[in-house]
């Protein structure tokens, strides 16, 4: 990413909220800020919008500068070219649709905003609704203005805060549909602040884990979710089968570490970084653990086969969640999710023995934390 | 029934709604959205012609602007005859003792404004002008309304002021409010009873608007 | 509301209060008519003159009724009177000391204080006070009502009647105070109040001679209820020209129709 195209945004400060992110997003990217309630995600957007002061920091968008505590710069949010779309959207609530969209255009030539802002509302697909006070229009449909209203700006970067948390289940998948195909025509950066880890998997390109205004670990979704850069980060990525072990060697030509774990050994992706004898924290992603059929039990050819016993099984639905107890360590159990007739099929309920499989390029090792707490 | 002290007290409400209406939109504009540290106490001082009594107030202002005072003798030495005792004192001294009846509905109105809507504005690119014409004075309208509504109606039914600043002279500053005074004194049941029957009158009238647009205040954003 | 109906309604009140406040908009005319700051106890006398003045010239009058007192004070700060009248001439003869006046002014009147007791009341109006008197005796006086001593000069006289009357003491806490002679008539007649003392000129109206009886306190019992007019600076030819009616034979008339004493000029 060059200094010349797309945002890069740091931010320092320690009142009233912490903070510390350092971001870059690449023009037609989309990174999602994903973090507990109170984490400073809002803060951080609005900062960008130019609503907030950070303390210390540097904002760069398009190789223009519009915050630089150092150089004294701190462009008003009307100087800057930003679409902000409100969590609660924000609608002017005694003009119609287009009267809405047409506050934002008012740097075009007036003859041209009636057909720009007809325009926008065409690819937000609301057209027919130019007419209605946003009182008279639903969730996801004022939702839309919001868009509409914020790309009619033709900002230099888009940004949403939890665009979808307000409207029912039914809406916010279509609109996340509708997001991720306009998204195609859109050439500036996006940054998206959401707490639904689900959400910002879906739609984001990139995200960023945030705590306490920390960013912790900013990559692919996959990545994050499948390489944690850090037990905390596990955590707030919902990966729940996070324990600890300590490495016993290496095998390069295989491309494997192993490590010691309850009395077993454990096959994971080679990670030079930690040195035998190295205590460490390891995970695994759920859909890297396969579950063993009953009828066909492992012959010893599976990676890392581990056997143990159902101490819970809660139906939920379609899925039952399991908490499976391995060996004598009641305390660090494996967590799944299986498919509900698949658990009735092989039998799986509590007390029940169950086996499976961990993907030996799954396991991911952490350094753990300092009070050992990993789990 | 008095016509000429009546469309006084009407000028009279007129003319202080004009001259307080800019005022106090741009003083309850400012109180809503700054956070500065006297504000409580510029508030409480905006509010005293509420708590004073008419009487205090008409009081203070005669001493104020009598023939004593500088300011009293400044206008009489620019216009040739006092300041007090005439309509323009009246004016001024109305002014003064409906500045909360005006400030206070301006500035709730203001207050409801959702911040994020000022945010909106600005991430639009409108300037702070035309955020405040377009954005703001419309939904702030209702409340402004009820503001110049209110100060219209407590124009004309004042009296304490009027009394101690006012003179009680004909077409001058014989309000409807001290016609019907007067009438009473004068045993004359009759004419005060009209008066004061159309007072009633507008006084409904003027209750009845103010809670109208006092709803469209609270029904402006769902 | 619909928000354009509100508009509109918005707009037209508007409309209207800037109508009216710019429509006849508000300076002081030329002092033409006259306007005369009048005792109240002048309210039925000067009603008729200054009716019987437009009859006769065409030209219209403004009074404005008070107490004397309230009147000093308003001029004293610059009010815009043209005719002072007050029911006690030391007012008018402190004004013109101090150079507030045309001139001394005149004399136009005598005055004379009554006692008045409303209809159902269960006080006897008599010229003696004995009325009075027994009714404090009897704790049948609950209040009594009299003009303000402090600026009405009918209140002064009201007071030293009852102190020669050696009845002050026993009403002091009873009194209800009119803030001019005409309030302590409403206040008298009302019927709150078991009576009251209140001008002569004011009782003899038919409005208040039908509520209730009144007889005249002897003239002896109180200073002379010396009432003065005068022209104040800024008098024009209109204000000039009602001081003469009213000094003229048929001002005199009126006043004496309504009780109101001619006084024999020693200034």
């Amino acid at each position: 990413m060059t200094e010349t195209a797309g945002i890069s945004i740091r931010l320092e400060q320690d009142f009233p909220i912490p903070l510390n992110i350092d971001l870059a997003v690449d023009p037609g990217e989309i990174l999602a800020i994903v973090g507990p309630s109170g984490s400073g995600k809002s803060t951080c957007l609005r900062a960008v919008a130019g609503l907030h002061k950070p303390s210390i920091g540097r904002i760069v968008c398009n190789g223009a500068t519009w915050f630089d505590t150092a150089a004294g710069i701190n462009l008003d949010a009307r100087r800057r070219r930003v679409g902000l779309v409100f969590q609660s959207y924000a609608l002017f609530p005694h003009l119609t649709t287009l009267e809405n969209v047409l506050e934002a255009l008012r740097d075009r030539p007036p003859e041209r905003r009636r057909h720009e802002a007809l325009a926008q509302l065409a690819r937000v697909r609301l057209e027919g609704l130019e007419e209605r006070l946003p009182r008279q229009l639903s969730g996801g449909q004022q939702q839309r203005v919001a868009v509409a209203r914020a790309l009619a700006r033709r900002p230099d970067v888009l940004l949403l805060d939890e665009p979808f948390s307000a409207v029912d289940r039914v809406t916010r998948q279509r609109l996340q549909r509708e997001l991720a195909e306009l998204r195609h025509d859109l050439e500036m950066p996006i940054l998206l602040v959401t707490h639904d880890l689900d959400e910002a998997a879906r739609l984001a390109d990139r995200i960023c884990v945030i705590h306490h205004g920390r960013s912790l670990q900013t990559a692919s979704p996959e990545t994050v979710m499948a390489r944690p850069q850090s037990p905390l980060v596990a955590r707030l990525v919902d990966l729940r089968n996070v324990f600890s072990g300590v490495v016993t060697g290496h095998r390069a030509e295989a491309g494997k570490t192993l490590l010691e774990w309850q009395g077993r050994c454990i096959e994971a992706r080679l990670s030079k970084a930690f040195p035998p004898g190295a205590a460490v924290t390891w995970c695994i992603p759920a859909d890297s653990i396969i579950v063993h059929r009953r009828d066909r039990p492992s012959k010893g050819e599976r990676e890392n086969p581990v056997s143990g016993i159902v101490r819970e099984a809660v139906r939920l639905g379609q899925t039952t969640e399991l908490v499976i107890v391995v060996g004598d360590d009641v305390r660090q159990p494996f967590h799944l999710e299986i498919p509900t007739h698949v658990a009735r099929r092989n039998g799986i309920e509590v007390g029940a023995a169950i086996g499976f499989s961990l993907r030996a390029e799954a396991v991911h090792l952490m350094t753990p934390e300092p009070d050992g707490a990993g789990q | 029934m008095e016509w000429d002290a009546l469309w006084l007290s009407v000028r009279l409400g007129g003319l202080t709604v004009l001259i307080l209406l800019p005022l106090a939109i741009v003083v309850g504009r400012l109180l809503a959205v700054t956070k500065v540290a006297g504000k409580s106490l510029i508030e409480a001082s905006l509010a005293l012609p509420i708590v004073l009594p008419p009487t205090v107030i008409g009081l203070y202002l005669l001493v104020a602007f009598g023939a004593g005072s500088w300011v009293g003798a400044l206008w009489q030495e620019l216009f040739g005859h006092t300041l007090v005792f005439t309509f323009e004192g009246l004016l001024i001294a109305s002014v003064i003792v409906n500045i909360p009846f005006a400030v206070q509905p301006i500035q709730r109105a203001f207050e409801a404004i959702s911040p994020e809507l000022r945010e909106a504005a600005a991430c639009c690119g409108l300037s702070r002008w035309r955020s405040l014409w377009r954005i703001e004075l419309p939904l702030a309208w209702p409340g402004i309304m009820t503001g110049m509504v209110l100060t219209f109606a407590h124009t004309l039914g004042e009296f304490g002021v009027v009394l101690m600043v006012g003179g009680n002279i004909s077409g001058e500053t014989r309000t409807i409010s001290i016609a019907i005074y007067d009438r009473v004194q004068a045993f004359d049941n009759a004419a005060a009873g009209k008066m004061a029957g159309v007072l009633l009158l507008i006084s409904l009238v003027t209750i009845a608007l103010s809670f109208l647009f006092a709803q469209r205040v609270g029904r402006r954003d769902d | 509301m619909p928000q354009r109906a509100a508009r509109r309604l918005s707009a037209l009140i508007i409309a209207t209060v800037t109508a009216t406040g710019l429509i006849g908009a508000p300076g002081l005319q030329a002092r033409d008519p006259a306007i005369v700051a009048a005792a109240s106890d002048l309210q039925f006398a000067l009603a008729e003159a200054a009716e019987a003045y437009r009859r006769i010239t065409g030209d219209a009058v403004k009074v404005s009724f008070g107490s004397s007192g309230n009147f000093y004070r308003q001029i004293r700060q610059g009010a815009p009177y043209d005719i002072y009248m007050s029911a006690d001439e030391s007012f008018v003869l402190d004004l013109a000391g101090d150079g507030l006046t045309l001139d001394r002014g005149a004399l136009y009147a005598i005055g004379r204080i009554v006692i008045i007791a409303p209809e159902g009341s269960p006080l006897e109006a008599d010229s003696e006070l004995n009325g009075l008197r027994a009714a404090l005796a009897e704790g049948r006086i609950e209040k009594f009502a009299i003009p303000n001593p402090e600026h009405a000069p009918y209140g002064g006289r009201a007071e030293e009647a009852l102190r020669h009357a050696g009845l002050w003491q026993a009403l002091a806490a009873k009194l209800v105070l009119g803030e001019n002679v005409s309030q302590a008539a409403q206040f008298a007649t009302s019927g709150s109040t078991q009576g009251g003392i209140i001008a002569y000129s004011l009782a003899l109206s038919p409005k208040l001679s039908a509520r209730g009886r009144f007889a005249l306190i002897p003239q002896a019992w109180h200073r002379p209820l010396r009432q003065r007019m005068v022209l104040l600076k800024q008098a024009g030819h209109g204000a000039r020209a009602f001081y003469d009616f009213i000094l003229g034979p048929a001002g005199r008339a009126i006043l004496a129709r309504h009780g109101f004493a001619a006084p024999d000029e020693t200034p």
